[in-house]
């Protein structure tokens, strides 16, 4: 029996932005409708595609449109496109909404971003054509709605109790202008019959008793009620009371008897203005006559503040990432580049001419072909650069991530990597210029792909280091959820962001990052940034461990980028010029005159401490201790040897291969051997050879010998 | 998300690749994306379930399964309900592995040495024709292995997908039943060892 859903309130022009080349790409908005509807098993938000819902209102009933999540096997049926923008859509019921944020009101049109209470985040929903107040003044008919006292933007969702229901209708209504709110079939839904008990909530207890330490410490370890029943060990326990905690004031004026724990007095934020990205003009002035850049300090300034134009990334990038020397002059580039490419072919044969016999005996190696294999086709697929099956630029990634793995073959490949090439090969459009900007990239991440994952535990304890000084609120709430260990923060850190902003950000955020300005760690303070811009929705909300793991998850593609930037710009400023920064803050944040080895290059110089492994945190290191721990891979010296910045290729990969393939093999040696003027063709079979031959149009030969000038 | 129904983790393992993540989607939104991403880190999905009169809140769990991130997805073993090991059926390797990721599972869940957890074996992709792994070699794997359940999904075509999921939730209260170790109230012992319901701050 079809029941007609009831639409309440309907909303069309209503976007979902997403993830593809840049915001003037046709498909980066999906337009749809938006709903209110009454349903019999509730009420229900939902947004759908314009395409999903052309193609599903040839039949009318809107319980055929409703998707059902116990019937299997319709959607194989639909064709990929509207699959692709099927899983978009959006639904979900009232019951479960426990916040939203909107935009700033000088957003240049409205946006909300729905939270339910499991912490799953909807992407934002645009309405380009106006309309979010009216859904939301709709909503308030049904649900208790609030500010947040703390963020202007974020609002929450009372549980419901018919208390707080009469309640609402007599408080000051948000999005109508009248009190005339009303109560529609509400009391009756059985869901509501539902007793709430309001539970003394943690946020609460937490910022009541901040004051104290006595209750700082049992809010820490007595895990309040919201979040995973973990019950802490002894021993943390033990560290917990010993450690003094950082970043807080500790005073007895309040109460005799009483440790008052201030929150940290940074200084104040200062304003700080983004600029415009470097231009055409402006870059041409920095060249003298030999081509040579001057003033490159000032260069990188203006890279920071503003980025690099698109048409100009891909011969910056070049100079970002190592592929030239800041101090060449173009006859040094032209040479430099000539040698690049011998060298990439050279190693790319190394691979490209081990037979599948003798691959049988060489497990690794085909191990990683199978992994790289099957990333390659789950990176960026929505993007029009490597969308299709037999999109001829999946062939140049699956090449560079192979060649890279004979490049430097102890860290070989880990999966993370085809993230960091995607945007890399996008602005290069060349597969050698590409290889080498990768590397040059990965100089900077390595350490986040090696076999013990130290670096990245090393930066996530950074993160923790940093929060405890910049918000310790905000730390003890996350370290009260059993978050203090910031894996919800793992993906950030591993591929610096890639899958939080859409793909244009990607490239401008980068760009910013590799000027090392205003310090090598940035990222972690963007990452500061960017959870300070969640702390009121993870507190007010009272999320607990799963919940702040899938909102952090979710908030991928609706981070503001220019306003993160700007924020953490503000943050590192006011860490910069707080008196009172431990030194092994200021060691992250690389404000320790030359005579102190910074955090970030001491774990690159791990090689000169033997086998100790990467773990040589700042930590350790003030309090003198060494500890030996036997790297667990044979690679773990020998790719973090490199320097930072720069392509000074240490790895053994490339010692490894001199003189065995050596330079016989240059460019014209590999064209010979068919591997080609287009450099994708029939390498593997399996890998559609054929669709792979025309590689070339983008990445061809020709390109390669195009020099920079 | 009721305040009624039980929180049941489940914890999908299996090689990079094999279709956890879409094995996950499809049972949670029916939806299959040919353009989806490689998991990096760990996410979850939940679900809501009736499983002979009950209610449950299945709370999936899918991490990355490249050797490197072990350190990473370990920890969220702990208070397992189910355990899904999944292979893909045109990948002899990733059917060789089961036995790795079930120990591995064993030993970072906290499960005692011998006791019987509801592990349920899961072949996917079983709509592609170059398979590798014949369902007798399969089967044979599993009843040798405490008689898990084995399903050959395909989570393209949506075949077996939410017999698996559920088969998987009856096989555990199953093996509760069994047990009787437990007593009538098992919630209070099981749910001590994991993380609350989700929206506790309200209900339950
Ligand atoms: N033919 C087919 N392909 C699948 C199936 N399940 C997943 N895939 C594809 O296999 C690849 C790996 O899937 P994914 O879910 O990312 O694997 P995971 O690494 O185990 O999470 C993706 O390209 C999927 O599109 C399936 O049932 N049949
Ligand atoms: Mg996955």
């Amino acid at each position: 029996m079809a029941f007609q859903n009831q639409v309440l309130f309907a909303k069309d022009s209503v976007y979902v932005h997403i993830n593809v080349q840049d915001t003037k790409d046709k498909d980066a908005h999906i337009a749809g409708r938006v709903f209110l509807l009454n349903k019999p098993e509730g009420y229900f938000i939902e947004w759908k595609a314009e395409d999903v819902l052309n193609l599903e209102t040839t039949s009318e009933e809107w319980d055929v449109i409703n998707y059902k999540n116990d019937r299997e096997g319709d959607s194989v049926s639909m064709n990929a496109k509207m699959d692709a923008r099927r899983k978009y859509n959006i639904s979900f019921d009232i019951l479960d909404l426990k916040s939203f944020k909107r935009s700033a009101p000088n957003h240049g049109w409205a946006y909300i971003i729905f939270i339910l209470k499991d912490g799953t985040t909807f992407p934002a929903l645009h309405f380009h054509n106006g309309g979010s107040k009216a859904l939301l003044k709709e909503l308030e008919n049904f649900i208790y709605i609030r500010r947040s006292p703390n963020d202007p933007r974020l609002f929450l969702v009372k549980d419901h109790d018919p208390e707080q229901l009469s309640q609402s209708i007599n408080e000051l209504s948000l999005f109508t202008d009248s009190s005339g709110a009303y109560v529609q079939n509400f009391v009756n839904d059985s869901k509501h019959g539902l007793s709430k008990k309001f539970i003394k909530s943690p946020y609460t207890t937490t910022l009541g008793g901040f004051s104290k330490v006595t209750n700082f410490l049992r809010d820490v370890l007595m895990t309040p009620e919201n979040s995973q029943n973990l019950v802490r060990p002894q021993s943390e326990v033990a560290e917990l009371l010993q450690d003094d905690i950082p970043g807080m004031e500790i005073s007895q004026l309040d109460e005799p008897g009483f440790e008052m724990i201030t929150k940290t007095k940074l200084p104040p934020r200062p304003t700080v203005k983004r600029g415009d990205p470097l231009a055409s003009p402006q870059w041409n002035s920095f060249f003298d006559a030999e081509g040579r850049i001057s003033k490159v300090d000032e260069l990188k300034d203006i890279i920071f503040r503003g980025g690099v134009d698109p048409a100009l990334r891909s011969e910056v990038w070049k100079f970002l990432l190592g592929f030239y020397d800041w101090d060449s002059c173009s006859k040094k580039r032209t040479d430099q580049r000539k040698r690049k490419v011998d060298e990439y072919f050279r190693m790319k044969l190394q691979w490209k001419t081990i037979s599948a016999e003798q691959e049988k005996r060489f497990t690794l190696l085909k191990e990683r072909r199978g992994l790289i294999d099957k990333d390659v086709m789950r990176t960026d697929r929505t993007h029009k650069f490597f969308a299709g099956d037999k999109n001829p630029n999946l062939q140049v990634l699956y090449d560079i991530l192979m060649t890279y793995c004979m490049y430097n073959f102890d860290l070989g490949y880990v999966q993370g990597m085809s993230d960091i090439l995607s945007p890399i090969l996008v602005v290069m459009e060349n597969e050698v210029d590409a290889f080498w900007c990768f590397a040059g990239a990965m100089e900077r991440v390595c350490h986040n792909f090696e076999m013990d994952q130290n670096g990245m535990k090393v930066q996530l304890s950074q993160i923790h280091k940093l929060m405890q000084i910049q918000d310790p609120e905000l730390c003890a709430y996350l370290e009260a959820h059993d978050s203090g260990n910031f894996y919800f923060c793992f993906r950030w850190i591993l591929i610096v962001f890639k899958r939080e902003f859409h793909f244009h950000e990607i490239q401008r955020l980068w760009e910013v990052i590799w000027t090392d300005r205003p310090c090598s760690n940035f990222h972690l303070i963007i990452s500061l940034a960017i959870l300070e811009s969640e702390k009121s929705t993870l507190l007010e909300n009272k999320f607990g461990f799963t919940e702040i793991l899938k909102h952090i998850n979710d908030i991928s593609l609706s981070i503001p980028l220019e306003e993160t930037l700007r924020k953490a710009e503000g943050i590192f400023l006011q860490l910069r010029d707080y008196k009172k920064l431990p030194i092994s803050l200021k060691e992250i944040l690389g404000l320790l005159p030359p005579a102190h080895v910074p955090a970030s290059q001491s774990m690159e110089n791990s090689m000169f401490m033997g086998s100790t492994s990467n773990s040589s945190s700042s930590l350790q290191q003030e309090a003198g201790v060494k500890v030996d721990t036997p790297t667990l891979m044979a690679g773990g010296a020998g790719s973090g040897a490199s320097s930072v910045k720069g392509v000074t290729r240490s790895g053994s990969g490339s010692d490894l291969t001199k003189g065995t393939v050596g330079a016989a093999c240059s460019a014209n040696v590999a064209r010979s051997i068919g591997m080609s003027a287009r450099y994708g063709g029939g390498a593997r079979q399996s890998n559609g050879g054929g669709a792979g031959g025309n590689a070339g149009a983008t990445c061809g030969m020709d390109d390669v010998h195009k020099v920079f000038t | 998300m009721s305040g009624r129904s039980k929180l049941l983790k489940v914890v999908l393992l299996g090689d990079g690749g094999v279709g956890k993540s879409s094995l996950m989607n499809r049972f949670v939104s029916n939806k299959f994306d040919a353009q989806s991403y490689h998991t990096i880190g760990v996410e979850f999905l939940n679900k809501e379930v009736t499983v002979n009169g009950e209610n449950f809140t299945m709370q999936i769990w899918d991490t990355a399964g490249q050797e490197r991130f072990k350190s990473l997805r370990t920890p969220f073993y702990r208070g397992a309900d189910i355990c899904m090991l999944t292979f893909a059926v045109n990948d002899r390797k990733s059917f060789e592995n089961l036995p790795m990721w079930k120990r591995e599972f064993l030993y970072y869940a906290d499960i005692q040495d011998g006791a019987p957890f509801p592990f349920i074996i899961v072949g996917n992709k079983c709509d592609m024709p170059n398979r590798e792994i014949s369902e007798e070699m399969a089967q044979s794997w599993c009843s040798r292995n405490a008689n898990a359940p084995y399903f050959e999904t395909s989570a393209k075509d949506a075949t077996n997908v939410q017999l698996a999921f559920i088969s998987a939730v009856s096989r555990m209260r199953e093996m509760e039943d069994q047990l009787e170790v437990k007593p009538v109230q098992t919630n209070s012992v099981d749910l001590s060892k994991k993380q609350k319901p989700l929206n506790s701050g309200c209900c339950s």
